[in-house]
């Protein structure tokens, strides 16, 4: 075939491309690096953190994290499970982003513990009524699933590119299809049974345990009212799938356009636009409904937290990124047919999602740790130290690294164009 | 054994010359204080003089009255023989007369025996509640908020007992105003940790660091705790504080040499990246001093005797009467958390 070598040679397509980018995740790294040595010197001291205000930048990256990959996730699926042919060409890219999500999430979430070298006991001890004992066992077990998934989901390639591939990338694929390296058919279907099982076993992980789970970490606790609703967690998943579709939009215009220098499938780019457009309405909704809820129960502690979103020091962050980036923008973005096919509209309009859910996140987190928990005690005032934004900046282009290097080494987007 | 190993919360002792130079200074002169008296000061200081020989062990007791009794006798008279001579008169089992002891109602034998029959029932209750097992108190606390006063003497106390680090306080005064001039009104309400009988710290830790102990104190384990706050979150009181690792250095001279054996573990010096810095900490009811058979130092020291500290589980104890009484109430009951800490309205 001409387009062999072409094929099995993906990355970036601009040399000059990839220095730059890789030059500046150095620069990141560099700056989060010197930022975690702090950290680790000057303990929790390095935060803005206090006994009223515990949790802060950190667990509110972690939890936009671990959304980003189950709504990542949950992207895949539609193609793997659900059989909608269209997005498979997308399925590799979204589970490869989840993982690596995943990742960026246990990062940060071991960050932020005050005894960091004891991020082992959990497996040692553990609590039946804890939500959290209970989520880093999930995380385990997801991670797991999602890379029996991509595993499934790639073999073919990879046993394709150790065989017509050269050098590194050649000899990593061999290892990485784990010896099986038939290219029958069987084997092709085998490994799509495979695939299909485990993401039927994936979805209600990634649903109700990793996100839901995450969400119900915070509704149990009956001290903060603002948490403690039921729809809390829906409204958490709902976000995920948002903010996962909206980086799956993001990817696959820039890697179709950077990496594989090809065109950009319109029709696919249509879908997940729409797709889009119905998350952040079921988003909008919910979040009316459980504001709604919570101002008009008049309980003074989420009267109070809604104020304080909405008007408070950092309403910015509610009505500039939540509602602005979050929903707004994107909606506009999409709102036209002639828009979402539109490559970089749509990757701009992914980008303003990923970013606004941010801010979706840390008015979950902050908020309701600001008014004390009873009258009489200080109020909490928080805003993350330069030391909490340089790591998170570290720990995410950490996250960037890794993405990229697997887009530059694994065939992440079939090699036959998505149509297996 | 250093200082701090033995008995936390004492100062250093200066050393044997100075302590006993400090004595000396304050001795009175023998010779001067017994010539105010109508009896022979020569004898008086000779008799000294050998007492301490004796103390020594360079003469025997027996050798000392032989030399004395007579000539004590003597030189006192009558009175000499009405006064009971415990050396004399007794052997070393017991030295006052048992009607004398009735009547001050004090025990009878050698300091050695008594000594060992006090030490008995104190060993006893060390050994039990050191880990709180068969120990069948439940430890509750009563506080009478008629009787606060506002004047934050429960927190300071707290804060020297369990020498916590800044920003953390085991014990606050809660202090609200309510209407307006004249018309003004003040509420001091106390906060320590209620030891809840069903604590949501407890329910939400990940790794079981924190747990009930059989004797209603909850306990948080700092050799266990990753620190991940979660409890802060739970608990509905902000009674759980995070050690961020700040210390006094700058106001208080080596503010960290000497930690409180907080759940009955000494730790020795505050070091930067020991525990419990990096753990969350909150008020255990002074687990180490009620060990001890001490009342916490909040309850010792409030002025206006508002604290009280008992066993709930004994229906005729104090607290558990006060807990029962109409006046009783906890805070935020409809938590669900039902606190040990209760308080008279
Ligand atoms: S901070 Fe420590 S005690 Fe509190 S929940 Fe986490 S591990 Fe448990």
């Amino acid at each position: 075939m001409a387009t062999d070598s072409k094929q099995f040679d993906f990355g970036f397509r601009n040399g000059r491309l990839r220095v730059a980018w890789y030059a500046l995740l150095a620069v990141l790294l560099l700056v989060g690096g010197y930022a975690m040595w702090l950290r680790l010197q000057g303990g929790m001291r390095s935060t803005n953190l206090t006994s009223i205000t515990p949790w802060g930048a950190w667990v509110a990256f972690y939890i936009y994290f671990v959304g980003l990959s189950a709504g990542a996730f949950l992207v895949s699926t539609l193609a793997n499970v659900f059989g909608i042919e269209r997005l498979h060409r997308v399925d590799r890219d979204a589970l490869f982003a989840a993982i690596v999500s995943m990742v960026v999430a246990l990062l940060f979430v071991w960050t932020d513990l005050g005894r960091m070298d004891r991020m082992w006991h959990p497996f040692a001890w553990r609590q039946v009524t804890s939500a959290l004992s209970w989520e880093v066992h999930a995380y385990v077990a997801y991670i797991f699933v999602l890379m029996t998934e991509l595993y499934f989901s790639m073999r073919y390639d990879l046993a394709r590119v150790a065989e017509r591939g050269t050098g590194l990338r050649a000899r990593l694929a061999g290892l990485l299809t784990l010896g099986r390296r038939q290219l029958t058919d069987e084997s092709r279907e085998a490994d799509r049974t495979w695939l299909k099982r485990a993401g039927i076993v994936g979805i209600p992980l990634a649903i109700f345990m990793v996100h839901g789970g995450t969400g119900v970490l915070f509704a149990v606790s009956k001290a903060r009212p603002y948490w403690n609703s039921g729809l809390f967690p829906v409204i958490f998943i709902i976000s995920a799938v948002l903010s996962g579709t909206a980086l799956v939009m993001l990817l696959y215009v820039l890697r179709t356009r950077l990496f594989d220098g090809e065109r950009v499938d319109r029709d696919i780019l249509d879908r997940l636009a729409t797709l889009l457009a119905a998350f952040v309405v079921v988003d909008v909704a919910l979040t009316a409904i459980e504001a709604l809820i919570a101002i008009v129960s008049l309980h003074p502690h989420e009267v109070e937290t809604w104020r304080l979103i909405l008007f408070g020091e950092m309403s910015w962050s509610f009505w500039w990124f939540m509602v602005g980036m979050g929903w707004v923008f994107p909606l506009v973005l999409v709102s036209k047919r002639e828009w979402r096919r539109t490559p970089w509209l749509m990757a701009v309009a992914g980008l303003s999602v990923v970013i606004g859910i941010i801010a979706v996140r840390f008015n979950i987190v902050v908020p309701p740790q600001i008014r004390p928990v009873m009258e009489g005690l200080p109020h909490g005032s928080y805003f993350p130290s330069a030391v909490e934004w340089a790591t998170s900046v570290g720990m995410m282009a950490v996250g960037l690294l890794l993405y990229t290097i697997g887009a530059e080494l694994l065939p992440l987007t079939p090699l036959d164009g998505g149509d297996h | 054994m250093s200082s701090n190993d033995a008995m936390p919360g004492v100062p250093d002792t200066p050393d044997r010359a100075q302590l006993d130079a400090m004595v000396d200074a304050e001795q009175a002169d023998p010779r001067a204080e017994l010539e105010d008296v109508d009896f022979s000061t020569e004898l008086g200081v000779a008799m000294a003089e050998d007492a301490k020989a004796v103390s020594r062990g360079e003469i025997t007791s027996e050798e000392y009255w032989q030399r004395y009794d007579d000539l004590a006798a003597e030189e006192f008279g009558e009175v000499y023989h009405e006064t009971p001579n415990p050396a004399v008169d007794h052997d070393t089992a017991q030295t006052i007369e048992d009607d004398v002891a009735e009547s001050l109602s004090c025990t009878v034998g050698s300091m050695a025996s008594i000594a060992e029959s006090l030490e008995e029932p104190a060993g006893d209750s060390e050994g039990a509640s050191e880990d709180g097992e068969d120990d069948d108190h439940r430890w509750g606390m009563v506080i009478d908020l008629q009787k606060c006063v506002g004047c934050d003497s429960c927190s300071v106390a707290c804060k020297a007992e369990n020498r916590t680090p800044p920003g953390v306080s085991y014990n606050v005064v809660m202090e609200e105003e309510h209407g307006e001039f004249p018309n003004v009104q003040r509420t001091n309400v106390p906060r320590p940790c209620m030891q809840c009988e069903n604590p949501p710290c407890v329910q939400v830790c990940p790794v079981s660091a924190t747990y009930k102990m059989d004797n209603g104190v909850v306990n948080v384990d700092y050799d266990r705790c990753i620190g991940c706050r979660y409890c802060m979150i739970a608990c509905p009181y902000g009674a759980r504080y995070f050690d961020f690792g700040e210390n006094y250095d700058d106001e208080v001279e080596g503010a960290g040499e000497i930690t409180s054996p907080e759940y009955g573990v000494d730790r020795g010096e505050r070091e930067p990246k020991k525990s419990p810095v990096g753990n969350v900490r909150k008020c255990h009811f002074c687990h180490h001093r009620l060990n001890r058979g001490e009342e916490p130092a909040c309850v010792e020291t409030c002025v206006g005797d508002a604290r009280n500290m008992g066993d709930l589980d004994d229906p005729d104890s104090e607290v558990a009467e006060m807990a029962a009484s109409t006046r009783a109430m906890q805070l935020k009951e409809g938590e669900g958390t039902d606190p040990n800490v209760y308080y008279l309205e």
